[in-house]
């Protein structure tokens, strides 16, 4: 059967642990009520820097891969 | 006419030059069918990924997510990082194979995975219909941001918007598509970053803003654990969940992204193309959360409001002033001219052409190649359509173009609503069939009949259902039948139908005829290899 590489499933762990983190985090600890604070995590993590940085091992890696295999 | 300044009008003039030079001359490049249906596979990864970035983000972005932050309050963010993480996710999920495969229309996969031509005519229409809602809605929200902001009449700014999106369509086909829609997806992030660094600097910096915001609407940080939720529809964590994955999927299956994935020129472009993407509709994202936290504020404490001022009562008053759409729509424009400078105002003007103009654009790309590719040439073996693919594409987009526009004359709020419900259907009832038949042998050819045909009429109704008898489409539809209460549970634009699709082929899959093996083997096995 088929089945995504190992780099997609770190990127999903990443991303939804990320966010799964995020709300446990603001729905204990409040963090949404620090100053500025969603800002950071909500909108600069979550909405750019986690998902670049997912889009970047999505390409870095496969074409690793590919090098490794002598292929383009 | 109202009284416009001379930066808003230059701005939009020079916008709309430069799309049609750019249209202009990139016609020169077409030199056959497979350059107009798909650049000739020849467009590279910062141009494709910036396409890709304006094409998927639709005014439904620029206006409406903006406003459902305004209105929902901070949980909604999470909805719009979600739509961003669905980018890198489709890069290994479907764009990888997709590119590795080459196909040259959004149906080529479904009939060659499940070996049946006749999934033409299904996938064809499911997207036809999608097409001509979003059309319609990008026509309108063309006319919206000229009106608004340029106070251009919106029967002209629909008119001038159509006749622009059709020569460049026309003229060069892809090519023209894809080099116009990275040009809108740079002016259109410039402009929301404009927008929203002007908004932070007068907030007094990121603390200032959200302190500001607090001041302003003290239930707008808060989640479902606080005491009061800034909104019924962010009331639960079901509800934020569900906003959460509503449109998470959506890069990854809907047509005129996956469409994209063919023009590049090898699967390394096409994986980096969405890196580029990523980063573009990030940025562009953080600066609408920005603004759609910050309009409430802005509106009552700009030149519209004052002392005990209504943002809602003023955005009913633009609504009641301009005639079109619904007052949300303008909670983005009226918080940026609060900042009541002419040239960010200009800029936002471009910015919401360049995001309506390109995504209109990309619809018209998947339909025409679909109606005349794979309709008129290989289902129908039109004699005409296969002698001038070219000629009868441009008259295709431009059939298109005019629906559009006729719908967009007086346009009902039913029609501009469905667009949502369109990109909902088209992920639940053919995205299942194009992951599934990627990654998994099992996927039969009547497991995709069954989703296709019964997602889209299932979820038709259930979103009719709910918004015109429970009051709002974001209503599970049988809440009154399990709950005997309408707003028992909170299910943002039928997000439920996405499981259920997914769901629904798994188990039509499971207890019918598997397809032959030939065609598993090299349109599953063998593309999803080594992506």
């Amino acid at each position: 059967m088929p089945w995504p590489p190992k780099v997609f499933w770190v990127g999903a762990i990443l991303y939804y642990g990320f966010t799964a983190l995020c709300w446990i985090a603001e729905a204990t600890s409040g963090i949404n009520h620090v100053v500025g604070l969603p800002f950071w995590y909500a909108a600069f993590l979550g909405s750019f820097v986690i998902p670049l940085v997912m889009s970047i091992l999505y390409f870095y890696f496969p074409e690793k891969a590919e090098e490794a295999r002598g292929g383009a | 006419m109202a009284t416009v300044e001379a930066p808003v009008i230059g701005i939009t003039v020079l916008y709309f030059l430069a799309i049609i030079v750019i249209g202009y001359y990139s016609r020169q490049r077409l030199k056959s069918a497979t350059d107009y249906y798909v650049a000739g596979r020849q467009v590279g990864a910062v141009v494709n990924g910036l396409a890709l970035e304006s094409t998927y983000l639709s005014p439904a972005s620029m206006l409406g997510l903006p406003a459902y932050v305004f209105i929902i309050g901070y949980p909604f963010w999470w909805a719009m990082a979600a739509i961003i993480a669905g980018m890198p996710i489709a890069t290994l999920l479907t764009a990888s194979a997709l590119r590795k495969y080459a196909p040259t229309s959004f149906a080529d996969y479904y009939a060659d995975r499940y070996n049946d031509e006749r999934l033409r005519w299904i996938v064809g229409i499911v997207t036809v219909i999608g097409a001509v809602l979003y059309i319609t809605l990008s026509i309108v929200g063309m006319a919206l941001f000229l009106l608004a902001i340029a106070k251009v009449p919106y029967i002209v700014g629909i008119v001038v918007g159509t006749i622009i999106v059709m020569l460049y369509v026309v003229w060069g086909g892809m090519i023209a598509t894809s080099w116009n829609a990275a040009f809108q997806a740079f002016l259109m992030t410039v402009a929301a970053v404009i927008a929203a660094i002007a908004i932070l600097v007068k907030l007094g910096g990121i603390d200032g803003f959200y302190a500001a915001v607090a001041a302003n609407n003290p239930k707008f940080w808060n989640t479902p654990s606080d005491p009061e939720a800034p909104h019924l529809l962010s009331g639960t964590w079901i509800a934020v969940i569900g906003w959460f994955f509503v449109w998470h999927y959506g890069f990854a299956t809907m047509p005129y992204t996956v469409v994209r994935f063919f023009t590049t020129m090898d699967i390394k472009t096409a994986r980096r193309s969405i890196f580029w993407c990523t980063l573009a509709a990030g940025i562009f994202y953080m600066a609408l959360e920005v603004i759609g936290a910050a309009s409430k504020l802005m509106i009552e404490t700009g030149p519209m409001g004052g002392e005990g001022a209504n943002a809602v009562a003023i955005l009913k008053n633009y609504m009641g002033q301009y005639g079109v759409g619904v007052w949300t729509d303008y909670s983005m424009i009226a918080a940026v001219e609060a900042l009541q400078n002419p040239w960010v105002l200009g800029i936002l003007c471009a910015g919401g052409l360049a995001i309506a103009m390109s995504t209109a654009a990309g619809w018209v790309m998947v339909v025409n190649v679909l109606m005349t590719r794979d309709w008129g040439d290989m289902m129908l073996k039109s004699k005409f359509a296969k002698e001038n693919p070219v000629l009868l594409a441009r008259i295709v987009s431009v059939i298109f173009l005019l629906v559009g526009l006729v719908i967009a004359i007086n346009p009902p709020g039913l029609v501009l609503d469905l667009s949502g419900w369109a990109f909902v259907v088209i992920i639940s009832a053919l995205g299942p069939g194009l992951v599934l038949g990627l990654w998994w042998k099992r996927a039969t050819r009547a497991a995709m009949w069954t989703t296709a045909i019964v997602m889209t009429v299932l979820h038709l109704y259930a979103w009719l259902k709910a918004k015109l008898v429970l009051g709002h489409h974001a209503f599970f539809f049988l809440n009154d039948v399990i709950f005997g209460n309408p707003k028992a549970l909170i299910t943002p634009h039928q997000v439920w139908a996405i499981p259920v699709g997914f769901l629904l082929f798994i188990i039509v899959s499971l207890i019918t005829k598997p397809v032959e093996e030939e065609a598993v083997q090299k349109y599953c096995v063998e593309l999803t290899q080594e992506v």
